[in-house]
């Protein structure tokens, strides 16, 4: 046997105790003394640090580095983008894997090929002959970096201390960054093979690899070796080279698409021309969607795939052991050990992470295609037939910073069937609106910045009789675009909304307004709608082409859903055919602002991706939106464009004290009318073209989105108080505004002076909206958010823009309209900036406190209100009823 | 390497403690080292036979699994059911987590003193 190669970390791993294996050549710690259990549970529960210097690292380099990789490889290399990475399969011709491979793409011309360690030299053996007909260089540079894998939840605040605190990657899946830690040079990735939603994989010089793991066991992480390594992967169901790809136990090939990820890994894009395997893989994928659509009448060119598989009875499953369904030998185990896992306690965003360790006998299988998931199979363990399942998944990391086990066979508790009779559950019910009414109207302060509550005016005028009417209508050519109803009754509600499109135009200072939308997602899904529809207006005969590039602000950056592709621009966004993906690209943020587009940078990305349509809006929103200069460099460069400012959160801001967004050269403005408007709960669509423009025909076809294209009943109870809301607002939005803004800004210094830490520049003091963001630690949000709810002061808890997703939230989001409205000042800020600091940071019970303060307040301000007013309304409500 | 001197032990790894004449049968220090975190433990029930030098059962571990071999012949009169839902003890007290106990003894395997089966385990180390 050759002499096992050893890694820049051998002496290391040796002094502390490992015990060291042969691993595909290279003398690797399986495990230290504090053995496998306890590494798999450190990593679930804190940080492991994993040597993966042992990876074979392959530099790709030369002019023809994209098409040579594109080539050899499955994925779509022409849709990575600089800094980030991705998953793909090296394919031989039959549409098997030579090997599976990480592409990471540091630098703006090289790719870093990372292969498994045993099989380098195979791969290398195959891509070298390969290579020679590109004006490409494979080099392999495995000893020259080492490589060190830190997985868990606690990683980033570990990575984050030796940044000194500046992010280390975005925080996206498979973001990368090129940083100094405490002076040494690192690659880092947000990627990793355990399954951790929080995990990096850092590539630093040979001669700093001793540094980087000293440091981070000295910053509490803890070393893990191959075995946990291995039991991690197996429970986030991820393949490993030799068990769930390669040759199979039969000696037969196994097919890239008997892997789930195969679906992610391997792209039939254009851009890729006839790549080794491609012929065969896409037989596979075209059976592979039979298969997911339960059709297994042809499984020949996949006859198995890799599965979850989960132990009922009592035992362990190892690879190897046979599986059958109904006596019938269906397949086999390809990896399989015992598990464990925290147990978890409670339910949804209550679980608690016990310390109770639990394990389960899972494992993977290489079955018959067509078993379903939660059929029952049986596996032959050392002669005896075990029951097992195939369940969805072992794990999920979905849920940041843990990563979670789906348990097989764990129920959520149902709410107890009520077994009164429908009478006594009417009074109860009743009772209990009751209750929450007079608990959120006067004991709580609201600070959810996309609330408000609408004046009585506003509320009656709301339940009267419109609210039980139709009231379809319009306009028709033939009568000089006269608008038409279709059902009597109406005259009175054809009145009202008229007049509410005329207040809503003063409001705007716009030629025309849509007020038949139901909400801001609405208003939305008809701007896109009209947007597609009239990009595809002279040409009728075949199917309408999807917008895109689109530009917007990125979801995790503050971008609104109802502008994400994942809300209401879903069926309206086209797929780029390089990237393979949504037609999306984001406004850039600055560097030492993350809450502020970069104007700069905005302009180059405007260059190369000539967005037909660019969103402005946000829901986490502190600065106003550079609109102005984004007009006036498109229409320098003379770029077809269309910009839409998406204002749901600041529609009852349009004016002086914030921004104008017509004046500012906005074409469309969508928004939602009860959040810092005073509506009831409504969308609305206002442009700006005049009727001799082009686009004004863009107007016309909003119309008819909006009816009959979104709404057939436009809800004319509310339609009827949105026309209230709007002189209202138009009466007194000059003080209102004002009062917002001054209120946001004082609450945001005294946060900041209470000792939060509130985000933002505090140059702007913090906001120029009404919403202010407090930072209250990595993943505390929900928590936080909880217990002031306890104390009756209501935010949402919020991810910022360089965290995870919504249970990694670190932030309260906050907006002040509400309590605004009801009479809050800046020293009533300042009390409930002080009640909240109690709360946060001492844990003080201030319930009975903020119930006083919000008892002091429950007075509307910027309404009517005069003594006539009063009683004309009280009349009416009393003769309706309310 | 934790051996006490009042047991007797087979090459195989198992102690055996006589109460009477009834063995009580677990498995080394040494071999729960080697083997790591024990995850499983499969056993027999009372009433089955032994063999000497033959499995009666095996201890799983994470990584992989281990035949019990059985130091005498004889019928299982009890099983430490514990071990079932807390394997770890193995890890944790190798000598107080006995295994099963064997009665009316016939064969016995050789047997090795503390001392000796210290020996053996140097040389199986290497």
């Amino acid at each position: 046997m050759s002499e096992l190669k050893r890694t820049q970390l051998y002496e290391t791993h040796v002094a502390a105790g490992a015990t060291m294996v042969d691993f595909g050549g290279w003398e690797m710690p399986i495990k230290y003394p504090s053995e496998i259990v306890a590494e798999h549970l450190y990593t679930r529960h804190f940080c492991s640090l994993f040597d993966v210097s042992h990876m074979g690292r392959i530099l790709v380099e030369g002019p023809d580095r994209v098409k040579f990789l594109q080539h050899v490889l499955t994925s779509n290399v022409a849709g990575l983008d600089f800094e980030k990475a991705q998953y793909s399969i090296i394919p031989d011709e039959n549409g098997c894997a030579i090997d599976d491979a990480y592409l990471y793409r540091f630098e703006e011309d090289r790719f870093l090929l990372v292969v498994n360690a045993a099989n380098t030299d195979k791969d290398l053996a195959h891509l070298m002959p390969i290579v020679k007909d590109y004006d490409c260089k494979l080099t392999n540079i495995t000893a020259d970096w080492a490589a060190i894998a830190v997985q868990g939840p606690k990683s980033k605040e570990l990575m984050m201390t030796l940044s000194g605190g500046a992010a280390v990657t975005e925080p996206m899946k498979n973001a990368l960054g090129t940083l100094e830690l405490e002076g040494h040079l690192a690659r880092v990735a947000k990627t990793g093979y355990t399954g951790e939603p929080l995990g990096y994989e850092v590539y630093v010089k040979s001669e700093d690899a001793k540094w980087l793991w000293d440091r981070l066991i000295e910053l509490g992480a803890k070393p893990a070796g191959l075995g946990a390594r291995d039991t991690l992967r197996l429970e986030a169901g991820m393949p490993l080279y030799g068990h769930e790809m390669g040759v199979d136990a039969d000696g037969v090939p196994m097919p890239i698409f008997a892997v789930p990820l195969a679906k992610f890994a391997v792209s039939f894009s254009d851009l890729k021309g006839d790549y080794i395997g491609r012929k065969a893989l896409e037989k596979q994928s075209e059976t592979f969607k039979r298969i997911q659509n339960r059709d297994f009448s042809d499984l020949s060119a996949l006859p198995k795939t890799i599965r979850p598989i989960t132990l009922i009875d009592r035992g362990v499953m190892r690879a190897g052991m046979e599986v059958f369904r109904n006596g019938e030998r269906i397949g086999w185990v390809t990896s399989g050990t015992m598990v464990p896992y925290y147990k978890a306690e409670g339910e949804g965003l209550e679980t608690v992470i016990t310390d109770e360790v639990v394990k389960r006998a899972i494992g993977t299988c290489y079955i018959a295609a067509d078993v379903l998931e939660d059929d029952i199979v049986e596996v032959d363990v050392r002669g005896k037939r075990l029951k097992a399942v195939i369940p969805e998944k072992h794990l999920d990391n979905m849920a940041p910073p843990y990563a979670r086990p789906i348990v097989y066979g764990f129920e959520l508790s149902k709410r107890a069937e009520n077994a009164a009779e429908r009478p006594v559950k009417a009074l109860e019910l009743l009772k209990r609106a009751e209750e929450n009414h007079l608990w959120r109207q006067k004991k709580c302060v609201n600070l959810i910045p996309s609330e408000n509550t609408p004046s009585h005016a506003v509320q009656t005028l709301c339940a009267s009789d419109p609210s039980c009417r139709y009231a379809e209508h319009k306009k028709v050519k033939s009568f000089y675009d006269k608008d038409i109803f279709y059902y009597q009754g109406t005259g009175f509600i054809d009145e009202a909304e008229q007049l509410a499109v005329e207040e809503m135009k003063k409001y705007f200072e716009c030629t025309e307004v849509e007020t038949r939308v139901l909400s801001g997602q609405m208003s939305n899904m008809c701007a896109f709608s009209a947007l597609m529809d009239w990009k595809n207006r002279l040409d009728r005969k075949h199917t309408p082409q999807r917008l895109g590039y689109v530009l917007n602000n990125h979801i995790i950056k503050g971008g609104h859903l109802s502008a994400q592709p994942m809300g209401a621009l879903h069926d309206y966004i086209a797929v780029d055919p390089v990237t393979e993906r949504s037609a999306v690209v984001n406004f850039p943020v600055c560097k030492d602002n993350i809450f502020k587009i970069d104007v700069e940078e905005t302009k180059k990305v405007i260059d190369e991706y000539r967005p037909e349509f660019i969103i402005f809006g946000k829901s986490m929103v502190l600065h106003k939106e550079p609109v102005a200069a984004i007009r006036k460099y498109v229409d320098e460069q003379g770029i077809p464009t269309t910009i839409m400012y998406d204002m749901a959160h600041v529609l009852g801001l349009v004016g002086p004290y914030f921004q104008k967004p017509f004046e500012e050269g906005a074409e469309i403005v969508t928004g939602s009318t009860h959040k810092t408007f005073f509506g009831p709960q409504r969308g609305v669509v206002a442009v700006n073209y005049k009727e001799d423009e082009l686009k004004y025909g863009l107007w016309e076809t909003i119309e008819s989105r909006a009816f009959p294209g979104s709404v057939s009943n436009h809800h004319l109870g509310t339609q009827l108080g949105l026309l209230m809301a709007a002189y209202e607002m138009n009466h007194f939005k000059d003080q209102y505004q004002k009062a917002v803004i001054d209120n946001a800004k004082s609450f945001a210094k005294s946060l900041k002076a209470q000792g939060l830490n509130v985000c933002g520049d505090p140059a702007i003091g913090y906001t120029e909206t009404h919403q202010v963001i407090v930072s209250v630690g990595y993943g505390e949000g929900a928590e936080i958010a909880s217990r002031l709810e306890k104390n009756n002061i209501i935010v949402n808890y919020q991810a910022t823009p360089d965290e995870e997703g919504f249970t990694a939230s670190g932030a309260l989001r906050m907006g002040v309209s509400e309590m605004t409205r009801f009479g809050f000042g800046a020293d009533d800020f300042d009390k409930l900036a002080q009640l909240m600091a109690d709360c946060i940071l001492r844990g003080k019970d201030v319930s009975e406190d903020v119930a006083k303060l919000r008892g002091e307040h429950t007075t509307m301000r910027y309404c009517f209100n005069d003594a006539q007013f009063d009683a004309a309304l009280n009349e009416f409500a009393g003769k309706i009823g309310f | 390497m934790n051996t006490p001197t009042d047991l007797k032990y087979s090459k195989s790894h198992e102690w055996l403690r006589m109460e009477g004449d009834v063995a009580v049968i677990g498995i080394s220090d040494f071999a729960q080292s080697e083997l790591g975190d024990v995850v499983f433990v499969n056993l027999p029930a009372e009433g089955d036979t032994t063999t000497a030098g033959e499995p009666f059962g095996d201890v799983e571990s994470v990584k992989a699994v281990s035949d019990l071999v059985s130091p005498v012949s004889g019928t299982v009169c009890a099983i430490n059911e514990e071990l079932l839902d807390a394997p770890e003890k193995i890890n944790e007290d190798p000598y107080g987590a006995w295994m099963i106990k064997v009665n009316g003894i016939g064969d016995t395997e050789e047997l090795l003193d503390a001392a000796d089966y210290e020996k053996h385990c140097e040389e199986e180390k290497g």
